[in-house]
């Protein structure tokens, strides 16, 4: 190559990688182009769209579709107003599912925590014959589909079905777990979700090394305070991760409760579902999804700020 | 001498344990076994309740073929509505990863490689669909497809396909990445050094070493998209583009009988088979490397 | 009546679907931003009445017929109707005489089903709403005028009050002929209560606790707000009055909570002949379909149909209309005078479908003579005489349908 013609190249290229091959301006940027304009068209101008049909008006001559105002400076809050009230004002028809899915919420995640932790934690710690099947066992619920395991329950629950069947010597025999009973959606979401919890914890358990707990016995402490000392600090992150990456979804389900509950057991996912079908239900379930958005916008930007510091980390 | 050495540590049960954390926990043990009975023998029972010869899905009324090849109408064989929601739903995967991944791929080696301000806000809202709720996004695209592109997109299997593309395409970015991370750029240069052209070195070199994540995410967005309920049923336009998760969740709530369990049933095993298959392939691409992969893998 | 303004930007939008995604967003975009308030509620439709029995409406011509003697297309032909509604023999039969292929595209709830057609999303040749519907339909112009001339067989088999001088939502028949009608009743199975018990019953069945856990109701609002509304004293089945619909969904709300009773689509054609619903709010074809859905071994002697007096129930029906973006609308023609020939309607209604064409051929003696509906569901079939009296579900407005939706949404969130 002649100085002239790598003196051009130069002046075209970006920056000197460090084995010194010169990469045109746009080479990388090439890269992440499809990818990221797919994105801008199907996920992040739809957000948009949300915004401009929540914040828009509904024309009930035709049909009840929804007018949207895609220009921000014409936005007009009445119609999003009228949903948002109804969470509080009258007879406030929504407040009740989005407490209820708060609650439901707390309980599944404090239950996929134990559980999940404990499970994990022998798994890490003290699974060490059998620990390759049980790490299979436990990731193959990823591979079913939580339609298919939900359903699955629902046979069990069934009036005529295995559960009643193993009650009734105990008297609790014809239960009708499928009625809309709290604790039935709990199971359901925790059943659903909880191995999303195992297995951040079990990579941060499994990652904690012997010698730190060796360590902590050799200054003194007992189990007890070795775990709560070591063990317990080091996999906060996962624990946080974990509880983040369960309720997420939880917030959003509705077909838990579709399947295992009924109308006493609805949440708001179950909200948003339903407006499909009715009048000026577009503009309702836009509105809905907003709010479920900001719902979700502190524990999504946790997340996402804990998974850059760990990729910083590494 | 310690006394701990002395007189050995003899306690039973949680306070046992807590004193003694490397004896074997019998309450850990049993904690773990009772729950992965709890998480998979609800769905092994399912699956055997596809065999059985009456309506009951709770209550065995002798093992029969019935709702697999022998009804006339009710049986998986002859059901042409759940064969046609069957197509559907392998259709429907096999366009989203012959999209997703190509594009999640690309998208990785570029962002490992850029880091310009544009890079780390394509990549912010990349992660960002990789966390929010499916009922957002599914809800926010069928918006979108019935006000704004009313008139481009119809309600149906393009925007199934479109939908799945974007719930699905963080997947391939995420697990090629971690890929790029652990192979570091060395081997790319080294090409490069011998003469290789940049996009040479990345056919050469790059993309065979990538192939196991890449097989990795194949799986993975194949097994995904065969599962989904919310985007597909969010975007799903005449009844004849109805999936076979959206025909086993109206059955369950209408009137559930072992038919639908011979459908999950099916979806459950092409899922299998095809992790099954990714797996294989991943240890034979990663044979000789970091056995640490596999657990990436299958955390992933 | 056409909107000019709305409709060139409709036909631009439709004209540039093949184009690229960018451009007719962009379009629309411009569209909106220039003029926010011109989409607003400002329809031609508004400029039609709501009708009502006492207040008949002659739907205005949005444009011409098309000619007796347009040529016949080569197809396909499209039908937009409800999942499952048609028996497709008859279909394969139409197909065949006219040397066609008939594209059937299907809707699980008619809300859907009108969004799309409005959406422009389905552009069918043929389309089956309901008469609560077809006001804003016209005045959309969604729909074109039939052109009579091409189906004769409207006067030779169909109930007069079809034409002479029309029903009260399209007198004239401008734009629609019935394909179904149907009653709301009470259907039971008579195995667990006599015909008796269920008369003296009435709708109280459904809040009677002895059938605890198998009552069954529609999850459709409409339907079981209004059934309700009748349940409770009223016979103002398209009530405004906040009382009235609180007192509605309270009642609603008490056989849910007290007695179980299930919110279903299916209760009456499936579960209530596989024996898992004995009472269940009915639409009268429901219950003549679900003949055909019971156990092998079960007669049809244990399905029952309990429906008011002529005047205190209600009766409505499903029409076959021709949407203004048919392709193919001489065909359309032919597939609803089809559908209006004796045999080809009463082989849809007697084989599968259950629900039941207004022609005069058919009345109840010689349907249950011929076995056609069993001699137990006879309060099932439909008469003239009940159309002309019986109470109509009309067009709710906007405000009253919001009320009766936020009742609704109390009843299925569980607030």
């Amino acid at each position: 190559m002649t100085p002239a013609k790598v003196k051009k190249r130069r002046r075209h290229s970006a920056r000197k990688e460090k084995s010194g091959v010169w990469y045109p301006k746009w080479y990388w940027p090439s890269f992440i182009t499809p990818a990221t304009v797919f994105l801008a068209f199907m996920f992040v101008l739809p957000l948009y769209v949300v915004l401009s049909v929540a914040f828009g008006t509904v024309d009930f001559e035709n049909f009840g579709l929804s007018v949207p105002y895609y220009a921000p400076w014409w936005w007009s809050f009445s119609t999003f107003n009228q949903t948002l009230s109804k969470f509080y004002v009258g007879s406030h028809i929504y407040q009740a599912p989005l407490v209820r899915t708060f609650e439901y919420v707390v309980f599944a995640s404090i239950i996929c925590l134990v559980v999940g932790y404990a499970v994990a934690y022998y798994t890490a710690r003290f699974a060490t014959k059998h620990r390759g099947l049980i790490l299979i066992l436990l990731v193959s619920p990823f591979w079913i589909s939580y339609l298919m395991r939900i359903y699955a329950w629902q046979g069990l629950l069934d009036l005529n079905g295995p559960i009643n069947w193993l009650l009734r010597p105990v008297g609790f025999g014809n239960t009708n777990f499928l009625e809309g009973r709290s604790i039935t959606v709990v199971l359901g979401l925790v059943y659903g979700y909880i191995p999303f919890m195992i297995l951040p914890l079990y990579a941060s358990l499994d990652r904690i090394q012997e010698s730190l707990l060796e360590a902590g016995r050799d200054l003194g402490g007992n189990g007890a305070q070795t775990f709560w000392r070591v063990t317990l600090p080091l996999s906060r992150p996962a624990i946080l991760a974990g509880i983040v990456i369960v309720t997420l979804p939880m917030f959003g389900d509705y077909y838990t409760n579709d399947l295992l509950g009924s109308t006493k057991t609805a949440m708001f996912g179950n909200l948003i579902a339903q407006q499909r079908e009715a009048s000026g239900g577009a503009t309702r379930a836009a509105s809905l999804v907003l709010i479920l958005s900001v719902i979700v916008l502190i524990p999504m930007m946790y997340y996402l700020r804990e998974t850059r510091r760990q990729a910083e980390q590494a | 001498m310690s006394a701990a050495v002395q007189k050995p540590v003899k306690a039973s049960g949680v306070s046992g344990y807590f004193r003694n954390p490397w004896r074997r926990p019998r309450f850990l043990q049993a904690t773990t076994i009772v729950y992965l009975l709890w998480s998979l023998l609800p769905v092994v029972i399912a699956v055997i309740f596809s065999f059985n010869g009456g309506r009951s899905r709770s209550a065995w009324q002798g093992f029969s073929l019935h709702w697999w090849t022998i009804d006339p109408s009710d049986s998986l064989l002859h059901d042409a509505a759940i064969r046609a929601a069957m197509l559907q739903t392998f259709r429907l995967s096999f366009f989203t990863v012959l999209i997703a991944v190509p594009l999640g791929t690309l998208f990785a080696i570029g962002i490992d490689r850029w880091h310009g301000r544009p890079a780390r806000a394509a990549n912010f809202t990349m992660l960002l669909s990789f966390v929010v709720p499916e009922i957002i996004l599914g809800v926010s695209l069928y918006i979108l497809f019935t006000s704004l592109f009313r008139s481009v997109i119809q309600l149906g299997t393009q925007a199934q396909l479109l939908g799945l593309i974007a719930y699905q395409i963080s997947y391939p970015v995420i697990i090629v990445r971690a890929r790029l991370l652990s192979i570091g750029p060395e081997y790319e240069e080294a090409a490069m050094d011998l003469g290789a052209t940049p996009s040479k070195a990345i056919r050469r070199v790059l993309l065979p070493l990538l192939a196991p994540a890449i097989l990795a995410s194949v799986a993975l967005v194949f097994a995904d998209t065969v599962d989904d309920f919310v985007t597909v049923a969010a975007l799903s336009g005449a009844a004849n583009t109805e999936t076979l998760a959206q025909k086993i969740y109206s059955a369950a709530r209408a009137s559930p009988t072992p038919e639908v369990n011979a459908a999950a049933t099916t979806m459950l095993i092409s899922t299998m088979l095809v992790i099954g298959g990714g797996l294989i392939f991943y240890k034979r691409f990663n044979r000789g490397q970091d056995t640490g992969g596999a657990a990436d893998f299958v955390q992933l | 009546m056409r909107h000019p303004k709305d409709l060139s930007r409709r036909q631009f939008l439709t004209r540039a679907g093949g184009a690229a995604i960018a451009m007719p967003s962009l379009a629309a975009i411009l569209a909106a931003c220039s003029k926010p308030g011109s989409t607003g509620p400002s329809g031609g439709a508004s400029e039609i009445p709501i009708a009502t029995l006492e207040n008949p409406v002659e739907l205005p011509m949005t444009r011409d017929p098309i000619a007796a003697n347009t040529p016949l297309e080569s197809g396909p032909l499209v039908l937009y109707n409800w999942a499952d509604y048609i028996w497709k023999p008859v279909v394969h039969q139409f197909e065949d005489q006219f040397g066609v292929s008939v594209e059937i595209t299907e809707f699980n709830n008619l809300e859907e089903g009108i969004q799309k057609v409005a959406n422009g999303q389905v552009l069918a040749d043929v389309f089956v709403p309901t008469p609560g519907y077809l006001r804003r339909l016209v005045g959309k112009d969604l729909l074109q005028p039939l052109q009579q001339e091409l189906v004769p067989n409207m006067q030779a088999n169909v109930w007069p009050s079809y034409y002479n001088p029309g029903p009260y939502y399209d007198l004239s028949w401008n734009y629609s002929v019935p394909y179904t009608i149907y009653t709301w009743g009470v259907a039971y199975r008579r195995d667990r209560l006599s015909d008796e018990e269920a008369a003296s019953q009435g709708w109280d069945a459904l809040w009677n606790s002895d059938y605890n856990g198998e009552i069954s109701l529609y999850n459709s609002y409409g339907d079981t707000i209004a059934v309700t509304v009748l349940r409770n004293g009223s016979l103002d089945v398209n009530t405004g009055d906040p009382a009235l619909i609180e007192a509605a969904k309270q009642s609603i709300l008490q056989t849910i909570n007290d007695n179980k009773a299930r919110l279903t689509i299916n209760g009456v054609y499936a579960k209530l002949p596989a024996g898992d619903i004995t009472v269940a709010e009915a639409w009268s074809g429901d219950i003549v379909g679900g003949q055909w859905y019971l156990p092998k071994d079960v007669g049809t002697d244990v399905l029952g149909f309990w429906r008011p007096p002529t005047g205190q129930t209600m009766i409505g029906n499903d029409l076959l209309t021709i949407p203004s973006a048919a392709k193919s609308p001489r065909l359309a023609h032919e597939f609803i005078n089809f559908m209006l020939d004796k045999k080809h309607g009463t082989d849809n209604f007697v084989n599968w479908n259950g629900y039941q064409p207004p022609f005069t051929s058919i009345d109840p003696s010689t349907l249950i003579a011929d076995g056609v509906v069993p001699e137990n569901l006879a309060a099932a079939v439909v008469t003239e005489d009940m159309f002309k009296k019986d109470l109509t579900p009309y067009e709710l407005t906007p405000t009253v349908d919001q009320m009766w939706l936020d009742a609704w949404t109390e009843i299925t969130a569980g607030a």
